[in-house]
């Protein structure tokens, strides 16, 4: 009977409260230390290497700013940023405009409504297809409809990737705005429409403030996705309008210089300073459902 | 006035399926149609150099092109590498998500969490070669281990540029993509079943196994698929790790649309590909499901677990 005491001493789990000596705790604290070290290691040696006064990022040989200096100086580099920057605004207008009306289409849809289990489905297959298969699918089609379909719109170079982008972000954005305004109370709406609303008030009063957080989430969401675009891009793009993802794939044959990681580190802070803003907005709007939790369930 | 509600209720259903117009032409457009092209296209064949493709009889010689061992090889090193990779995935991250979810207190995790959400906000491409500088013949692991003396001046590191490598590369690089799923569903799992499991006596990692995991099966299910899929698809890890050691599918594919400009025969592989990932998701979820009746039957004694773990 000397195992029921020690029952009784260990901690439950979850509440918070520390026994002595848990090995397991201690165990499994060290193990998830360690996993977030592994997932930043590479981040902190590109941040690090973008103080290689070097002429090659993997030959660290002094510290200084002057891969900064360099790449804003660099016409090219400058442009592929502004590419990408440009193109993930106009992929994330257009897909936060068409997934927001599907996610609100299909969290409105009659419960086993044919047309919303067969739209569900097919943004699920999008979602799954390897983004190899966007990227060799999308391009014949393009030059087909460029060049022998007339439509001299899709041989701009900034027209093709926001297309590309667009069809790669529509998913997640359509299933996180379908998640939050699932999720809500149709009272309001009934109420408003009740009370005499026209469909676009209500629409703009009612509903779409109460997706506003999924919106904003969804609209980040398709930014960052175009904005990580390689394969799909490497594939579409036009020469003169390379995004900087595909620069960087370039330069990996010709050579990587330091400027390539002081880049990124720019992009990666402005990112994080966005990703704070953003959370503090959502935090202050709706306190009671947090933008992130809410992004993951939408992933799960 | 209320009489108008009931008419009012069904536009607004219609309204519904009016909304999602623009999405579904959209997805038609450029989603459907080039997919069936490509379809078309792996039918056909290269009929010039200079020509990428043409369809004048339609025949499935493509396939049987990429059915031959010369591509047949890197077909199965990728699927080798999808599964190792997907497995390499779940076992560091199931501790590290329920040491999240379960045993870090509530206050700290919205931090930890944004945490590991931050390499999903580094370009993908960029944190690869964050891997390739550290891995190099005499990158910063090098550098770090002759610091150390664990190294002489005339070793080298030979990770770079083998499978090794690619394999290294692909489980950070999708990490996360297991981590989140898998901590949702820890964090769904129910307190007061793992200490009535505790009550009961069941040790820690039986109270585990047999509580908390079965709990979270769909995230696990989710995870493995989040992983697996863009993981079998992926070229650019390969592409910076790989070299010609480590060569991927995914490659072989652009690599037609690409260099070789046969896009009859790239067409042909991209389906192989997608034909295996479907096969081996359907295969896995099959046996998963056949396990876990298994499982059931065996441990009928038990109360089944909460939630549905389909």
């Amino acid at each position: 009977m000397t195992a029921r005491p020690g029952v009784r001493r260990r901690a439950p789990w979850g509440s918070g409260a520390r026994a002595p000596w848990d090995w397991t705790r201690v165990l499994l604290g060290g193990w998830g230390v360690l996993v977030l070290v592994f997932l930043f290691l590479p981040i902190a040696v590109i941040v690090g290497y973008s103080f290689n006064t070097g002429r090659l990022l993997g030959a660290f040989t002094g510290f200084g700013p002057d891969a900064y200096v360099r790449a804003f100086q660099n016409a090219t580099i400058v442009g592929a940023v502004r590419t990408s920057l440009v193109t993930g605004a106009l992929a994330s207008l257009v897909a936060t405009v068409l997934g927001t009306l599907g996610g609100l289409a299909l969290a409105r849809a009659r419960p086993g409504a044919l047309w919303a289990s067969a739209l569900t489905a097919l943004l699920a297959v999008t979602l799954v297809t390897p983004e190899i298969m966007d990227a060799v699918s999308l391009l014949p089609w393009l030059v087909t409809l460029g060049t022998d379909g007339g439509l001299v719109l899709l041989n701009d170079g900034l027209v093709r990737l926001v297309v590309a982008h667009t069809s790669v972000a529509l998913a997640t954005v359509t299933f996180v705005v379908r998640a939050r305004l699932a999720g809500l109370d149709r009272s309001l709406e009934e109420a408003a429409a009740d009370l005499g609303a026209t469909p676009w008030r209500r629409f703009t009063q009612v509903t779409l403030p109460l997706a506003a957080p999924a919106v904003l989430a969804g609209a980040l969401l398709a930014f960052t996705l175009s904005l990580d675009n390689t394969i799909v891009s490497s594939f579409v793009q036009v020469p003169g309008s390379t995004p900087w993802p595909v620069y960087v794939l370039g330069s990996l044959r010709t050579g990587l210089r330091p400027e390539v990681a002081a880049v990124s580190t720019v992009l990666l802070a402005l990112t994080l300073a966005a990703l704070a803003g953003v959370g503090w907005v959502l935090r202050r709007s709706a306190p009671q459902a947090e933008g992130e939790t809410e992004l993951l369930r939408a992933l799960a | 006035m209320t009489l108008r509600r009931r008419p009012g209720v069904e536009a607004r259903a219609d309204h519904a399926a009016l909304a999602a117009f623009p999405l579904w032409a959209w997805l038609a457009f450029f989603v459907v149609v080039p997919l069936g092209l490509v379809a078309w296209y792996s039918l056909g064949q290269k009929p010039s150099l200079f020509s990428p493709v043409a369809v004048t009889t339609p025949s499935l010689d493509r396939y049987a092109e990429v059915l031959s061992p010369v591509f047949l090889t890197t077909f199965w090193a990728t699927l080798r590498i999808g599964v190792t990779g997907t497995l390499l995935c779940l076992l560091v991250a199931v501790p590290f998500a329920y040491w999240l979810a379960v045993l870090v207190p509530a206050r700290r995790r919205p931090l930890l969490l944004a945490l590991v959400l931050v390499p999903f906000w580094t370009n993908f491409l960029v944190r690869t070669i964050g891997w390739q500088v550290i891995l190099a013949k005499q990158g910063l692991l090098y550098e770090v281990l002759s610091f150390l003396h664990l190294m002489g001046p005339g070793d080298e590191v030979g990770i770079l540029y083998t499978r090794a490598a690619v394999q290294l590369g692909v489980v950070y690089n999708y990490l996360p993509l297991m981590i989140l799923p898998l901590y949702v569903a820890f964090e769904r799992t129910d307190p007061r079943l793992r200490e009535a499991g505790r009550d009961l006596g069941a040790g820690r990692l039986r109270t585990f196994l047999t509580v908390t995991l079965p709990q979270a099966a769909p995230g696990v299910a989710a995870g493995c698929l989040l992983v697996f899929v863009p993981l079998m698809g992926d070229y650019l890890t390969a592409s910076v790790l790989g070299g010609a050691d480590g060569i991927m599918a995914g490659q072989l594919v652009a690599q037609q649309f690409g260099a070789a400009n046969d896009w009859a025969l790239g067409s042909a592989m991209a389906f192989t590909l997608m034909g295996l990932v479907l096969a081996t998701v359907l295969v896995v979820g099959a046996l998963g499901l056949v396990g876990r009746g298994m499982v059931r039957r065996v441990r009928r004694v038990e109360p089944a677990p909460r939630g549905g773990a389909g």
